[in-house]
């Protein structure tokens, strides 16, 4: 049966040619019975049905980010509200003093023991340590990227115009990069980890390669350093320091588990180099203060008293 | 927490369930709807309400709440656009009364054809394969295969021949 099917075949190439869509449904019409041409028809139907369900899906995956940067705005209104009454009340504020200059002020922060990440309008990425707040102009943001912060956060930022982060200690300013920006208490450190970053600060430019980092402890010099991880270590839930008074490291403590800690009896500028995790307060502490041979001891619930 | 993995508000956990369901989602919708561009439509929007109720959803529900959004998103358009379907399948059943536009694909039938094509003779195999699944041009697959453009042409032709006989009239 196949081998007289072969013989007849065996000159003939026209399907192949239909299939490839250099002869037309009409042509083809005229070579093969009409059952025949619908069969033929449902397959090559069917066998592009299969190639689209076999092409890759990013190209889709980038409208849907799209579909959702377009929803954006109403989007960050409704974030706001999970993250507590104090927050939104003083949000409410906000909007109606805003409103009145027709230019609204969009702030986003976290609590204490709480991280969030944040898609701005040119879905740049930002996410927020513990303690942290973020601020921007809705109106003023396509034309100009400035984004005010307090506490920490790591960028993420969409190629683009210049994108600048304000702190009260400096300002910094990439195109389109990685970086993460800690600017706490007099604390000022900025890591690039992708791309170019230029930190301003006094007047002075400091430009900023992947795993160069620049920090300014309260007032002192300047110091650059390198890192080697990839991320800022907290986003997987940890907080490394590199030579830093201790006292900063007490301030990221009560940040990362919303407690207090009494550091009135030791010395808060010895230097401390190490990391604590963020999910055990036990390990934490110990991790911290063994090392440094401090004595901790817990005063009543979420107090601590070193000595 | 950023570092939760069961987080869908978190846009690497979004992807890596987008890359999880979405090939699923859109085979699904196209065998509803027959039309690929809606099928990519709506599978977009179901993502798109996934991300908007992010904060709600229960992560080891996330596919039967993007399967059962995209059924209502499909119902939606099928209840708004009815009555104009109706109208253009009477249209074109008035129009084309000799060539079927309209071939409803099974998954059945899809099935059929992979097990058609499986089953092919090796030499056509290879050819049917390098050009839908590489999506090498005959010309490219002949000088691959040091055979002339006709032969490739031929075992293409031929393989096409096997499969609607495998396959049967539909």
């Amino acid at each position: 049966m196949k081998e007289i099917k072969n013989n007849n075949t065996e000159n003939e190439s026209f399907l192949a040619t239909w299939l490839a869509g250099d002869i037309s449904d009409k042509e083809l019409k005229n070579l093969v019975s009409e059952a025949d041409f619908i069969a033929y028809k449902k397959i090559k139907k069917g066998l592009l049905v299969l190639d689209s369900f076999e092409q890759p899906l990013s190209g889709s995956f980038v409208k849907i980010q799209d579909k959702i940067v377009q929803k954006k705005e109403r989007k960050q209104k409704r974030q706001n509200l999970g993250w507590g009454m104090s927050i939104a009340a003083s949000l409410l504020v906000l909007f109606g003093l805003f409103s009145m200059f027709n230019n609204s002020e969009i702030i986003i922060g976290t609590a204490n023991a709480e991280q969030k990440t944040i898609f701005l309008l040119d879905g740049s990425e930002v996410v927020l340590n513990a303690k942290s707040e973020i601020s921007y102009y809705k109106e003023e943001w396509n034309a100009n990227r400035v984004v005010k912060l307090t506490g920490e956060a790591f960028f993420k930022v969409k190629k683009g115009s210049t994108f600048t982060v304000k702190t009260a200690y400096g300002d910094v300013m990439v195109l389109g990069t990685q970086f993460n920006v800690n600017a706490i208490n007099d604390y000022f450190q900025v890591t690039c980890f992708e791309g170019k970053v230029k930190v301003i600060n006094n007047q002075k430019d400091y430009i900023l390669n992947p795993t160069n980092s620049y920090r300014k402890i309260n007032g002192n010099a300047f110091e650059e350093f390198n890192t080697s991880t990839p991320l800022p270590t907290w986003i997987n839930g940890e907080s490394n320091f590199k030579s830093v008074p201790l006292k900063y490291v007490i301030f990221a403590i009560e940040k990362q588990y919303n407690i207090e800690i009494d550091a009135n009896n030791i010395n808060g500028s010895q230097i401390f180099t190490g990391s604590f995790s963020h999910n055990n307060l036990e390990i934490a502490l110990a991790s911290v203060f063994r090392t440094m041979n401090i004595n901790y001891n817990k005063k009543e619930k979420g107090i601590y008293i070193l000595e | 927490m950023i570092k939760d993995l069961n987080n869908i508000c978190n846009q690497k956990v979004f992807e890596k369930i987008y890359h999880a369901y979405a090939k699923d989602l859109k085979r699904f919708l196209y065998f509803k709807t027959q039309d690929m561009d809606l099928a990519e439509d709506i599978m977009q929007d179901a993502f798109v309400k996934l991300w908007d109720n992010c904060g709600n959803v229960n992560y080891d529900k996330t596919k039967s709440f993007l399967f059962t959004v995209a059924k209502n998103l499909f119902l939606n358009i099928k209840k708004h656009e009815k009555v104009v379907l109706n109208h253009q399948k009477y249209q074109l059943r008035k129009s084309n009364d000799e060539t079927p536009e309209y071939l409803m694909i099974e998954k059945e039938f899809l099935v059929k054809i992979e097990d058609a094509i499986a089953s092919l003779p090796e030499k056509q195999k290879e050819v049917f394969l390098m050009n839908r699944m590489e999506k090498k041009k005959y010309k490219e697959i002949a000088e691959i295969l040091g055979i002339s453009v006709k032969a490739v042409e031929k075992r293409m032709h031929f393989a096409l021949v096997i499969m609607k006989d495998k396959i049967g009239n539909v």
